[in-house]
């Protein structure tokens, strides 16, 4: 029923009144005649629809029936177009349109980027850009496969990288590799060696020969453990030598911080920017330029949205920020906190299973600048492997 | 004319016409000679040698051909008159 709806509507009808005579004698020489009519209405407000090709035909069988057609509405595509003959705009405004269209869906549209966790997304469209897949490029000039190429060789920590094409969306996925960690085959011979020099604590050996006992000091380098084991038979062989040698190390740590500084503090006086990003081209939205002077810049890029799949339209907001320097002067309570939090970095960075068990202060004021010196002693394991190198 | 084209009669089955009633609402007529009356309460149509009355209330023709034609609204009587 639709589409007959969309038939009549395509091909233009008419309404029209019967006006005297007999409209039934009217209605049957019509129907004889070939027309077909439908919307009959009866009697009191007789009339019909009929094809606007039909409507002259039928003014024969209204005379012959005694009665006069009116037209009381016009309908469909026909006439919509003869209403708009005059507007020579309209069928210009069609015909760019058709063109527009066809241009656009040519090109890339927007990239979409996923799959990277590491990798900055911002990185990877500029090389896909400097590759030749960027906004606006013509789809057919895009090679994926030597693009994929060419951005694999590019970021090596990329494993598999694949591009989609989904009309002008190009989606880009990315798989990163994953860090292999470095182990030293269990089947290749190894000495352990001290990380770091210190008094043994506690020693707990899996595999080879220790070379040291608890209680002795060792300095950073030293064999601690031998890969080479003798036996009872006087023969030897080379094993993977394992042990956890927990001993209490001390790491001298020294921070400097000037007692005077000039430090950057924003004034309090910002300026926002605007722009559009359509098809890679920049629209400014502020009429403002860059500002003179000393100015900190941010930027967000917004990218549109329409159910979910990315429009070739974005919107960035830069901020700038007036900046001065401005001379600080830090007492020694001060400076001594911002040393505090730098040996707390610090105390972050010790490898995992590392425990602190004190630390010495010392601190002097050498021209201007507060120099802290921290002894930590520490309690760690400070065996590490080692490969032994073999002459076949 | 009409009852020769009717594909019914020409496919042999005697029949002059074929009349299909979906409720109280809408009569397919298939092999009509004409409209003889229409009106809101109304419909008289030839049928063959016969002439069907439609009775009821707000029935209209909703579409009509050269042999056939639907008539629809709130059918209360079926007459064939003879």
């Amino acid at each position: 029923m639709f589409s007959l709806k969309i038939t009549r509507w395509l091909m233009g009808y008419v309404r029209f009144s019967v006006l005297g005579g007999s409209p039934e004698r009217f209605f049957n020489a019509c129907a004889r005649s070939g027309a077909c009519l439908w919307e009959i209405a009866s009697r009191r407000n007789s009339g019909a629809c009929v094809a606007v090709g039909r409507y002259r035909r039928l003014r024969s069988c209204a005379r012959r029936a005694g009665c006069r057609l009116r037209v009381r509405e016009r309908h469909g595509l026909p006439f919509l177009l003869y209403r708009t003959r005059g507007h020579r705009g309209l069928f210009a405004g069609a015909a760019a349109f058709a063109a527009v269209l066809v241009v656009l869906s040519s090109r890339v549209w927007c990239i979409e980027v996923s799959g990277n966790s590491t990798l900055d997304t911002q990185a990877i469209r500029l090389a896909l850009a400097q590759a030749g897949l960027s906004v606006g490029t013509s789809k057919s000039d895009v090679d994926t496969g030597r693009i994929e190429a060419k951005m694999m060789l590019l970021f090596p920590k990329i494993g598999w990288m694949n591009i989609n094409t989904q009309g002008c969306i190009f989606e880009v996925s990315i798989r990163e590799k994953a860090d292999r960690p470095e182990i030293f085959p269990q089947d290749r011979p190894c000495d352990l060696k001290a990380s770091a020099t210190g008094q043994i604590l506690s020693m707990r050996v899996y595999a080879g020969t220790p070379l040291v006992k608890e209680g002795d000091a060792v300095v950073e380098g030293q064999l601690l453990v031998s890969a080479t084991v003798e036996d009872s038979f006087e023969g030897s062989r080379n094993e993977h030598a394992a042990a956890e040698i927990i001993a209490e190390t001390t790491h001298p740590l020294e921070v400097r911080v000037p007692l005077r500084q000039t430090v950057r503090r924003p004034t309090g006086r910002s300026l926002e920017r605007k722009s559009l990003e359509l098809f890679g081209a920049h629209i400014p939205l502020t009429l403002s330029g860059r500002p003179r002077g000393d100015y900190e810049r941010s930027g967000v890029l917004t990218d549109f949205r329409l159910f979910g799949t990315v429009l070739p339209l974005s919107l960035y907001r830069e901020q700038w920020t007036e900046m001065r320097s401005v001379p600080l002067s830090l007492s020694r309570k001060q400076a001594l906190g911002r040393a505090a939090g730098q040996l707390e970095n610090y105390g972050r960075s010790l490898p995992e299973g590392t425990k602190i068990l004190s630390v010495q202060t010392k601190d002097t004021e050498k021209d201007g600048t507060l120099v802290v010196s921290y002894t930590v002693r520490c309690e760690e394991n400070i065996a590490r492997e080692s490969e032994m190198l073999i002459k076949s | 004319m009409a009852n020769r084209e009717n594909l019914l009669d020409r496919a042999g089955l005697g029949m002059p016409s074929h009349m299909q009633i979906n409720g109280n609402t809408e009569a397919v007529v298939d092999g009509c000679g004409g409209v003889l009356e229409y009106d809101t309460d109304v419909v008289r149509v030839r049928v063959g040698r016969m002439i069907v009355r439609f009775s009821g209330r707000g029935l209209a023709i909703k579409c009509l051909t050269a042999d056939s034609l639907v008539v629809t609204g709130f059918l209360t009587g079926i007459e064939f008159l003879l």
